[in-house]
């Protein structure tokens, strides 16, 4: 299997007349963590969204370059973007269960690629709720509603919905920005596991969570990606002034 | 300064609680109008008896023998007895506010009990307890008519062996057909209407894309919603119709073409309410589905509507309040007549037409116009409790 999952190219992306990323190059790759970090409306997020196209929702937004993933370029004509999001799954900044049960909560992704035998759903609902971290705490109300979760179990159940598609890679956007320090905590520590199998790409803004749970950062500043690097290095011995005037804290 | 503040508070505080009052002041003075009006005539009878009464013509056969039964004790003092024939009659007012007599009681043994249908020699007939007896024609003297009272036709009965007819009916002014054309009104029109008023609204909001066609769509859907009832009227006699004559066993105006007519008013309240349940479904759900390879119709149709659900319930609610209260434009597309075999191709009338034609008459039935307004604030209250129920069972799991 291919060692690098995502090969961007000179990749520029405008809002109707506005550039929000600059020629941004960068390989990410597989099983590995991958921390974006840089301050507000920097275009991490953006960046983030154009992986899974989910850019495409926004209308007068226009890309230019390559994304390549698994070696084909997402934005061609010919692309399926259904079959890219079940492989490249996301979480969200706000948990965002839908007002479902838990268990069609899962299910719902498996179902809409038309799995219909219970036998497998119900496979498919416990081993993603166990891989979420989630299955012990909510075994016995898998089909109470999924909005009487609390908000750190909801973001788990979040995860857990990504997972049961089996995709590749899982890119997070703030997924820890809405819950406390104790539900953060446990988000990392399955974002840790999680990287055995699958290539995560998170956006942060808390650098500290950045340096405890990525190898790789990359710092955007202003729609350019500044310095893409091994955490460690970034963080001890950054190549740009602007990278070290971020991370330690005078500006952003 | 603080003491102006204080004063223009108060103001304010007023202005609401006196605007919340009127508003209840107005809401309870109906229901008390309604309620004292009306309460009178409101009984199970007037809920299932026909509006048309059926009249019969009785006859004997001439060997009968007359067990004289006594006067049972529980026969209050203003009904007229017949030992002979076995019968009580009373004087009452029937909802028309006219005198009448009624059978108020009639002997097992009666020979009433076992007449000649004088219109089919095959078929037999029996007098029962609440028909009402309009004249009794004898052979050898004069008959006995409603205004000579009830004292007159027992006396004539008395003293007489045999009668060649006896004209009776049933007691009319029921609005059973009237409640069972509004409910086949409302089954049918929130039939037609419903599915294309949401799925019109789901194309609006969802798939449509935001431009100058769907915009003048929009505005088009909001003047419709202000176009007075009585020109969809209008319509529905030009329109629905003749295409319901053409196309149908229908030959006039029929309850197929009240439906469509009262479906096109429906339409745009029931796109706007729909739309807007749709507009405040958060956006989060649409990515959230959309992230997980979900396409669109399917985002559409599996996440986004059922968040909906309420909203559209309250939707059916309004339609259903407005199916009821409709009767401008249903004069022209039903017609006014009031019949009690209700069928789809067929003219009748709904309650709210059946209050106008009361009121019509001359002189007006206040009083009955009342009685039926009670039953349809009481359709209206149960509709509303089941819809409910429904919303409830439906969205168990959303919220």
């Amino acid at each position: 299997m291919e060692n690098t999952v995502f090969t961007i190219n000179n990749l520029n992306l405008y809002y109707d007349q506005f550039q929000a990323l600059y020629g941004i190059d960068m390989k990410i790759k597989r099983n590995e963590v991958t921390a974006l970090i840089g301050p507000s409306g920097c275009g991490k997020s953006t960046f983030l969204r154009c992986l899974n196209r989910m850019n495409d929702l926004i209308e007068g937004c226009n890309i230019t370059g390559e994304v390549k993933f698994n070696e084909k370029d997402v934005y061609m004509n010919s692309y399926d973007v259904i079959n890219l999001r079940t492989k490249v799954g996301m979480v969200f900044q706000k948990p965002n269960p839908f007002p479902m049960s838990i268990y069609d909560n899962i299910a719902y992704g498996p179902r809409c690629q038309g799995i219909k035998d219970k036998k497998v759903l119900d496979d498919i609902v416990k081993k993603s709720l166990t891989k979420a971290a989630l299955y012990d705490e909510v075994q016995d109300r898998i089909k109470g509603s999924a909005m009487s979760l609390s908000g750190g179990q909801q973001q788990r159940l979040c995860i857990a919905r990504a997972i049961a598609m089996e995709p590749e890679v899982i890119l997070m956007d703030e997924p820890t920005s809405a819950l406390d320090p104790i539900a953060t905590l446990k988000i990392e520590e399955l974002i840790n596991d999680l990287k055995k199998n699958y290539t995560i790409i998170i956006v942060t803004h808390s650098m500290q969570q950045a340096a405890r749970i990525s190898d790789k950062t990359a710092f955007f500043l202003m729609g350019v990606l500044i310095e893409n690097d091994s955490t460690n290095k970034i963080f001890t011995q950054p190549k740009n002034k602007k990278t070290e005037d971020y991370i330690t804290g005078r500006f952003g | 300064m603080s003491n102006k503040r204080i004063r223009i508070d108060r103001f304010y505080q007023f202005m609401t609680y006196s605007a919340a009052s009127i508003a209840v002041i107005i809401l309870s003075m109906i229901i008390i109008f309604v309620i004292s009006n009306g309460s009178g005539l409101l009984n199970f009878g007037l809920v299932v008896n026909d509006y048309h009464a059926k009249f019969y013509n009785g006859g004997i056969d001439n060997n009968i023998t007359f067990s004289q039964t006594e006067r049972p004790e529980s026969l209050t003092s203003e009904i007229y007895y017949s030992e002979k024939w076995g019968i009580g009659l009373i004087e009452e007012e029937n909802r028309e506010g006219n005198t009448i007599i009624s059978v108020e009681y009639i002997d097992i043994d009666s020979p009433l009990r076992n007449m000649r249908d004088k219109n089919n020699d095959n078929n037999s007939l029996s007098l029962s307890e609440g028909s009402i007896v309009s004249s009794i024609k004898f052979y050898d003297k004069n008959s006995a008519l409603t205004i000579h009272g009830a004292e007159h036709m027992i006396n004539e009965l008395d003293t007489s062996d045999d009668f060649r007819e006896i004209v009776y009916s049933s007691l009319g002014g029921g609005v059973r057909g009237s409640i069972i054309t509004t409910l086949y009104i409302i089954g049918l029109t929130l039939l037609i209407a419903l599915p294309i008023g949401i799925f019109t609204a789901i194309y609006i909001n969802e798939f449509a894309k935001k431009n100058r066609v769907t915009s003048l769509i929009r505005s088009m859907i909001e003047v419709l919603t202000g176009v007075p009832s009585i020109i969809f009227g209008l319509m529905g006699l030009a329109v629905f119709v003749p295409l319901t004559v053409k196309y149908t066993q229908a030959d006039s105006a029929n309850l197929l073409s009240g439906s469509l007519t009262l479906a096109v008013i429906l339409l745009p309240i029931i796109i706007r309410s729909t739309e807007e349940s749709l507009k405040v479904v958060p956006d989060d759900f649409r990515t959230a589905s959309l992230a997980l390879g979900a396409n669109h119709t399917q985002t559409t149709f599996k996440v986004v509507l059922p968040s909906a659900l309420p909203g559209i319930m309250t939707a059916t609610l309004l339609a259903i309040g407005r199916i009821i209260g409709e009767s401008a434009a249903l004069i022209f597309a039903i017609g006014t007549a009031i019949k009690d075999d209700i069928s789809i191709f067929g003219k009748s009338t709904t309650l709210s037409v059946h209050i106008w034609s009361l009121m019509t008459d001359e002189p007006a039935n206040i009083e009955l116009a009342s009685t039926i307004a009670i039953i349809i604030l009481i359709i209206v209250l149960v509709l509303n409790l089941i819809v409910k129920l429904i919303a409830k069972r439906f969205t168990k799991n959303f919220g």
